[in-house]
């Protein structure tokens, strides 16, 4: 497919798996909707990694946005790096984090062990739906979706946000749904019938949400001398290579911005 | 009882999935091309990661 961001996907997987594709594009290759104009990626967490993604995005002209260093010292702590280029006409955006936010270190080092694969090494769908449970209202729509291509009952009922689904599974299978109440409560309560389960199911999506939304404020305080200073850095950094652009950063980083947030 | 089920994306999202790759492909470039329309609306903006807005652009 000749998608840009595919393209970079294998660039940046160049004799070696280095970025698992995430998110938007994920849901253009697994097919279920265009609905993002930017790629993100998840790396592996280690020097080589980033030191190839800084090449590759150097010989495309690339400039950071607003956002962390691609610096494991950063990275690690779940801190986002950002970089944007233009080609063709079109404005392209390289989101990249090395700890997904929801992803359990066990589920994370599984998924390098096996990505899943579409054209490029891409994040597997319960990887996604977790990627997903973002503040954003659009994103659950995603997740429904993306809950009714998984093939196994268990992880269906995991991540179904279908009260009408969710009471067929229990009809279907409800031995599964029984076990899978014990990481997801509202499953317990699947006796009693849709409405119920429609009120609980809200309810989950406005936690989920409350909960990735305090997550963000504690990177967004951590972050407030960086975002004070980073008006006039960026303009020092605008005429500068990328690897000097990200030498440069990433010395004013370690003076501004905490590691841990 | 009703065979009606729970929607959430449109048809149009739904059919990508009988679409051939070349399709897909042209779809989606369609889009993204379309898309650029809104560069200047989202330039400090965030679809990812932990940063919301871009300081260095004007409110």
């Amino acid at each position: 497919m000749d998608n840009p961001y595919i393209r970079l996907s294998l660039d940046f997987n160049d004799t070696r798996l280095r970025a698992i594709l995430a998110s938007g594009q994920a849901v253009v290759l697994y097919r279920l909707a265009i609905m993002s104009k930017d790629g993100d990626w998840i790396l592996r967490e280690d020097q080589e990694t980033l030191a190839h993604v800084i090449a590759t995005l150097g010989r495309r002209a690339a400039r950071y946005r607003y956002g962390a260093p691609l610096d494991l010292r950063w990275l690690a702590h779940g801190w986002s790096s950002h970089l944007e280029f233009h080609e063709a006409g079109l404005r392209l955006r390289c989101d990249f984090v090395t700890r997904p936010p929801r992803v359990s270190p066990a589920t994370l080092a599984a998924l390098w062990r096996s990505p899943a694969q579409k054209e490029v090494p891409v994040v597997t769908l319960p990887i996604l739906v977790d990627l997903k449970k973002t503040n954003r209202e659009k994103d659950y729509a995603v997740i429904g979706e993306l809950a009714r291509r998984m093939e196994e009952p268990h992880l269906q009922a995991l991540h179904s946000r279908s009260a009408r689904d969710l009471l067929q599974l229990f009809a279907e299978h409800p031995a599964v749904v029984a076990e899978a109440a014990r990481e997801r409560p509202l499953l317990s309560r699947i006796r009693e019938g849709r409405e119920a389960i429609e009120r609980l199911l809200d309810e989950e999506r406005r936690a989920l949400m409350r909960a990735n939304e305090n997550r963000l404020d504690r990177y967004l305080a951590a972050a407030r001398r960086w975002r004070d200073h980073w008006p006039r850095l960026s303009k020092e950094l605008a005429d500068l290579p990328l690897a000097a652009a990200h030498e440069m950063m990433a010395a004013k980083a370690a003076e501004l911005l905490p590691y841990e947030p | 009882m009703s065979d009606r089920r729970d929607e959430f994306l449109s048809e149009e999202d739904l059919d990508l999935e009988n679409l051939s790759t070349q399709e897909l492909e042209a779809c989606w470039r369609l889009w993204l091309g379309q898309a650029q329309a809104t560069n200047d609306q989202d330039r400090a903006s965030y679809s990812h990661g932990v940063f919301d807005r871009d300081p260095a652009e004007p409110e």
